[in-house]
């Protein structure tokens, strides 16, 4: 969605995976703009917006996320969005082409917003971030934030840390004026992006467990707490292969699989599905961000002991022109020598190394097969002793 | 009689169980209810 809003995708419907057509035609019922608004769980009927009901002997939550939304005056004002579904897409975008939009604050510095600033900075549009912690993509190293900090300051993307909302009204020059915990500022666009909550009041209705993240509870099966009930997606948890605890991690690539385990499982098959390494990442202009597994904090509280490092090596081999400088982070278990995860940061390669390093960690190598693991080595495309061997190699020293 | 499948949301998490069991079993009976105009979304 944000390179639709980017203009780098043209058109909508190149967003849509399946389209309702698609569905009927395989003999799928598909009802749309219909809310499901409530659950008779002894009748065995969901009660529809449309005012009638219909009965089931399997049910499946796939209610999603929402964009939390604070409650502080101005939200409502036109030029005020957020973004979630491809109708918020549509509206950006429309509201870009159509209105003078000479200046955008975009509120939360995860990966909406960062994402976001590259599309309205694409789009002409002066930009500033802002957030409440002190860095963009806290996930990530301080090492690697100041990397991504430097990327946005190229771009001309102003980023302001350690900065709240408080409120919006009309402006004057601009459309908007804001006010921060650090003054006032002035915007015609403000994109909201600061995190999602699961959509969990249908699940509630009906009883189910809900689990410490605040997500549904679910087994390997994606069965719910309730016979008969399944959840799938952004609404309901995971199971992390690494720190063995069930997580919300609202993912699309985690979603399509959870809905196809659930789906073969309600056709009478038997799947599972084996949870997640925590693998993600996003693009802001040049740069690839990418992570994988845990950082000291997460491996501390599963019960790890973590020692981590940080190296700068070349993507490629040193012999060829133009560096790519590469930002890796190991993270491993002292007592084990198991790799618990990783970052990287850099212009080419990040996200091919953490998906490498999701492999290890999804198999539960440890550092010193990491550090001799046989890769393709070309010059262009990487050097023989690969970033991966060297930080590996480096961090056994330290265990 | 066959049996009654119901789906809330038609997200990728919804759409994709509604795809695969009807694919594995054309018998079963399957609504997508959706609250929005679209299925299957990209983000
Ligand atoms: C655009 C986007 C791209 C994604 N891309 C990927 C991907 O490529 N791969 C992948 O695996 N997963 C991806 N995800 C999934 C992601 O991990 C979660 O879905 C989602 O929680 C991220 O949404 P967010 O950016 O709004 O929230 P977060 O990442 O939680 O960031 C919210 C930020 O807002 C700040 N904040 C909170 N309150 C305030 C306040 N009052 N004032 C100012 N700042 C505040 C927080 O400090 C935080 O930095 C993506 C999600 C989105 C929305
Ligand atoms: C801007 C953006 C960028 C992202 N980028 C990435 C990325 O690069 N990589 C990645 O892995 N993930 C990314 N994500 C996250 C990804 O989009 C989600 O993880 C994924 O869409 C989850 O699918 P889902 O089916 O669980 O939920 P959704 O896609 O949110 O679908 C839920 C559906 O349920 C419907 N619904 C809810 N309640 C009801 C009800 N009561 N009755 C009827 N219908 C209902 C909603 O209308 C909605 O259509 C991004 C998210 C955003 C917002």
């Amino acid at each position: 969605m944000p390179y639709y809003i980017g203009d780098v995708i043209k058109e909508e419907k190149r967003l849509i995976a399946r389209t309702p057509e698609k569905f009927r035609d395989t003999g799928i019922d598909v009802k749309l703009n219909t809310s499901a608004e409530g659950i008779d769980a002894d009748k065995g009927i969901v009660r529809l917006s449309d005012g009638t009901a219909i009965p089931y002997d399997t049910l499946i939550l796939g209610t999603g996320a929402s964009a939390f939304i604070p409650k502080i005056p101005g939200v409502e004002l036109e030029g005020v969005f957020s973004l979630k579904k491809l109708d918020d897409a549509i509206q950006i975008k429309n509201f870009i082409n159509n209105k003078e939009c000479r200046k955008a604050i975009i509120v939360g510095a995860g990966f909406i917003g960062m994402e976001m600033s590259e599309a309205l900075r694409v789009r002409g549009i002066e930009t500033q971030v802002i957030d409440l912690l002190p860095r963009p993509a806290i996930r990530w190293d301080p090492e690697f934030s100041k990397v991504i900090l430097e990327e946005l300051t190229r771009q001309n993307v102003i980023f302001s840390g350690e900065t709240g909302i408080v409120s919006i009204e009309k402006g004057m020059d601009f459309r908007l004026r804001m006010k921060s915990t650090r003054g006032e500022m002035d915007a015609d666009i403000i994109i909201i992006a600061i995190g999602i909550r699961p959509n969990t009041k249908l699940a509630h209705e009906l009883g189910l467990q809900i689990g410490k993240s605040g997500a549904i509870q679910v087994n390997f099966s994606q069965r719910t707490s309730k016979e008969g009930v399944y959840a799938v997606g952004d609404c309901c948890e995971v199971y992390h292969r690494v720190s063995h605890r069930w997580v919300h991690i609202p993912l699309g690539d985690v979603a399509n699989k959870q809905g196809r385990v659930a789906g073969r499982n309600v056709a009478g098959g038997t799947m599972i599905f084996p949870g997640v390494v925590g693998a993600q990442s996003f693009k802001l202009f040049s740069l690839e961000v990418a992570a994988t597994g845990l950082d000291e904090a997460e491996a501390l509280n599963s019960g790890y002991h973590p020692v981590s490092n940080i190296i700068w090596g070349n993507a490629i081999a040193r012999a060829m022109p133009g560096e790519k400088r590469l930002g890796l982070k190991l993270v491993a278990d002292r007592a084990s020598g198991k790799l618990l995860g990783a970052q990287a940061v850099g212009t080419l390669g990040a996200v091919n190394r953490i998906n490498a390093l999701s492999c290890a960690l999804w198999t539960g190598i440890a550092l010193d097969e990491i550090a001799y693991l046989d890769f393709a080595y070309a010059p262009p495309v990487g050097p023989a002793w690969d970033p991966i061997h060297i930080a590996a190699q480096e961090l056994m020293r330290k265990l | 009689m066959s049996k009654n499948v119901v789906i809330i949301g038609a997200g990728a998490g919804g759409a994709s169980v509604a795809a695969e069991a009807k694919r594995m079993d054309p018998s079963l009976s399957i609504s997508l209810v959706e609250g929005g105009p679209y299925t299957s979304v990209a983000a």
